[in-house]
């Protein structure tokens, strides 16, 4: 990401989240689980910034932990409030935090549970604007009316429950609350993961309409990476609660830098039976967080590891601007990019 | 020998429920060849899965089987034998479970057995269809499990479920359902649950294991990119019915019925960012209790023809050898030329 873009909207700097591990019949703390260990990234108004990696590695962690729904274990969450200015999240107290909300909101993979079924769509999305007593009454009413228009949805739906809908609906009524405060920014933690591939693409239509129309900025978390590279400017690459790799998406998904970045790119199923693949052979599975590998995570599944890699955690290192790897051998291996396998 | 391992005839498998009929499956015929993949494509809730459990004979009520044909080439190679005439509780149907047709599902976790190590789960399915000592059927286990290229296969037989991961549990899930060499492998959405790492393990190895045990599979998902992988033959449903039917390569190349390239259509396809938006699909898949009238796509179709698509039912025809469709489109006095 370039240092000098315009102002950021959110800038996470060596952010940590650790939970502790007990044993014992006493319950001692015997060592911590580093879900999130020292990430850091900025997102510029008006832009995506994707979060990619293997089930729990630390995505929804981060995501948490950057709302403060998580108490940080350590760094900073410096986000750009259009009223506040700059706020430190990781240290604002309570009213802070309940001012910077409106302007920070999340959408969830699975729309069925974060919705509160015995409430109507208009306590749903109206909810957020009662809170911040910002409408009531017909107001209210006229302001919901326009946020399921933006959404598309019909205004007549709004005293309906929200099992009337499909899971597609029910993702359009979350994304349609956390419009409700017209926020600056939006963390969309996995928000098409549960749905049909026909309804997937309306929702990453709906996601980039509303983008343009309300200068949105989002941090999309997502396993699949075809969705991922179709809606995000930047990419972030976790394994293991740290960021292995950074870079505007084009470089990521064609020059990656990281062997985990190419394992990734290589395992992709693709939607086209002429390509015979060649893909790069990542062997086992995620190490548990609670033990990992000495020195570089990677290095047990990794094909290029080397003697070092098993004693020295290789640093996060820039290799032209905006696009940074953590591998000893960043700048020497050439990997193998998206459409080269 | 028959050529067919597995022949289905206009199944009709039916929900009765309190809101009424549900027709997960209505009308689907289709052909799995000896050692052959067949891919059974289709978004949630267009009956892939009552598909395969029907050929188990596994649907219970409030669902029935209620018309078509299942033969199997598998025992009787010349014959076949039907399987919608065998009682679902008979010794025959237990027989063919497991030994001759084995299943395996998205959540391995639902089917695995918390209680019991994976040894004892593995060898149980052994010792039922196998005339084999305990230490036989234990030494088939471990083999089973190294051919599913579980880690450290010796400690691992003697773990309980919830200590694997979910990659280990579907291999776990794997080595069950070829512990038996069975002829037929019915996948349904293995991989969905799985990291894409994960993922492209699991797909591999079961391309492997095809190849050297001469199984045949019928491959059940939503995914464009699994399926383009895994299948040689594929059939497209849309609410309960077939709408296409053809080899992989020209399913890819040409698709032909509306709804199958308005799918390939909607997704990001990854090393080709464009910029601006997808082509979705317009609407939502309709409930199973009011399809539309007509040919059931007709309400979200960009190629719709009025006074045709919802009044008559498309049939599924041949249009070139080996790529059926069902759609107006490809019929002489319906489609192009007669509307
Ligand atoms: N409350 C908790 N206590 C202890 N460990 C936790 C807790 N919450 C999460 N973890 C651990 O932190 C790690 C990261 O979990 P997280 O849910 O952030 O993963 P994720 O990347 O979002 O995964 P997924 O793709 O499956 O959603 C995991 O090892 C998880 O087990
Ligand atoms: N036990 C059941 N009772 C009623 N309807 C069912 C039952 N099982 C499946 N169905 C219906 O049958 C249809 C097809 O389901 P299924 O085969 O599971 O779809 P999929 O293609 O996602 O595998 C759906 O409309 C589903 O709601
Ligand atoms: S540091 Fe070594 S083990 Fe880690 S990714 Fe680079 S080459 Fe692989
Ligand atoms: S029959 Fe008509 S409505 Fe159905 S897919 Fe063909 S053109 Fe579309
Ligand atoms: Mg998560
Ligand atoms: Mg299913």
């Amino acid at each position: 990401m370039a240092p000098d873009a315009a102002k950021a909207v959110l800038e996470v700097q060596n952010l940590k989240k650790y939970y502790p591990l007990s044993a014992g019949l006493l319950r001692r703390e015997v060592g911590y689980v580093k879900a999130v260990d020292d990430i850091s990234f900025t997102i510029p108004p008006r832009k995506t910034l994707g979060l990619v990696g293997e089930s729990g590695c630390g995505k929804t962690t981060a995501a948490h932990t950057i709302m403060r729904g998580r108490e940080p274990t350590g760094g900073t969450v410096i986000f750009h409030d259009r009223q506040l200015g700059a706020v430190d999240l990781a240290k604002a107290d309570k009213d802070t935090l309940f001012q910077v909300r409106r302007n920070m909101q999340m959408i969830f993979q699975d729309p069925q549970s974060s919705l509160n079924p015995r409430m109507t769509l208009l306590d749903i999305i109206g909810e957020p604007l009662i809170i911040y007593k910002i409408a009531k009454g017909a107001e209210l009413v006229d302001r919901v009316a326009l946020l399921l228009q933006h959404v598309g949805l019909r205004p007549e739906y709004m005293r309906r429950f929200p099992h009337a809908f499909s899971g597609g609906q029910r993702q359009r009524i979350g994304i349609a609350r956390a419009l409700a405060l017209n926020p600056q920014f939006i963390i969309a933690d996995e928000p098409t993961s549960a749905l049909d591939v026909s309804i997937q693409a309306q929702t990453l239509n709906l996601l980039q309409d509303l983008q343009d129309e309300f200068s949105l900025s989002y941090l999309f978390i997502a396993h699949d990476l075809s969705v991922v590279e179709h809606i995000s400017d930047f990419v972030a690459v976790m394994y293991v609660g740290k960021i292995v790799e950074r870079a505007d998406t084009e470089r990521l998904y064609h020059r990656p830098k990281h062997p985990y970045t190419e394992a990734l790119l290589s395992s992709i199923p693709r939607p086209d039976p002429a390509i015979q693949k060649r893909r790069v052979p990542i062997r086992g599975e995620l190490p548990n967080p609670a033990n990992p590998p000495t020195g570089c995570y990677f290095h047990p599944r990794c094909p290029y590891a080397e003697a070092i890699c098993a004693e020295e955690e290789p640093p996060l290192e820039e290799i032209v601007p905006g696009h940074v790897a953590a591998c000893h051998f960043a700048d020497r291996l050439s990997l193998r990019g998206v459409n080269d396998f | 020998m028959h050529p067919n391992l597995l022949e289905i005839t206009d199944l009709k498998t039916h929900f009765f429920t309190e809101g009424g009929v549900v027709p997960a499956v209505d009308g689907v015929s289709l052909q799995i060849r000896r050692g052959g993949a067949l891919g059974l494509l289709g978004e949630s809730g267009c009956g892939k899965s009552v598909t395969g459990f029907s050929i188990l004979r596994l649907v219970r009520p409030p669902g029935e089987i209620v018309g078509g044909a299942i033969r199997y080439y598998g025992r009787d190679t010349i014959n076949g034998e039907e399987l919608t005439a065998l009682d679902a509780r008979s010794e025959e149907l237990r027989q063919l479970r497991g030994a001759e047709i084995a299943m395996i599902f998205q959540e391995p976790m639902t089917s695995l057995d918390p209680l019991f190590s994976v040894g004892d789960q593995i060898m149980e399915a052994i010792l039922y269809h196998q005339d084999v000592s305990k230490a036989e059927a234990r030494k088939i286990a471990l083999e089973m499990l190294d051919k599913a290229r579980m880690p450290q296969p010796a400690q691992v037989i003697n773990q309980y479920p919830h200590q694997l991961s979910g990659g280990m549990r579907q291999r776990v899930m794997i080595a069950m359902a070829l512990s038996c060499e069975p002829q037929l492998l019915i996948a349904d959405e293995p991989t969905t649950a799985l990291d894409v790492t994960t993922e492209a393990q699991i797909l591999e190895l079961m391309r492997e294991l095809q190849d050297e045990l001469g199984m045949a599979i019928l491959f059940i998902t939503h995914d464009l990119g699994v399926i383009a992988e895994m299948a040689e033959e594929v059939a497209v449903m849309y609410l309960g019915k077939v709408v296409e039917r053809s080899d992989i390569q020209s399913l890819f190349a040409e698709p032909q019925h509306p709804y199958t390239r308005a799918l390939m259509q909607s997704i990001p396809k990854v090393g080709q960012k464009a910029p601006g938006r997808l082509e979705a699909i317009r609407g939502m898949v309709p409930s199973q209790r009011s399809i539309p009238s007509g040919c059931p796509f007709h309400p979200r179709c960009a190629s719709f023809i009025a006074d045709v698509c919802d009044v008559k039912t498309p049939r599924l025809r041949e249009i070139k050898p080996g790529h059926s469709v069902s759609c107006f489109l490809y019929e002489d006095g319906g489609g192009i030329n007669g509307a």
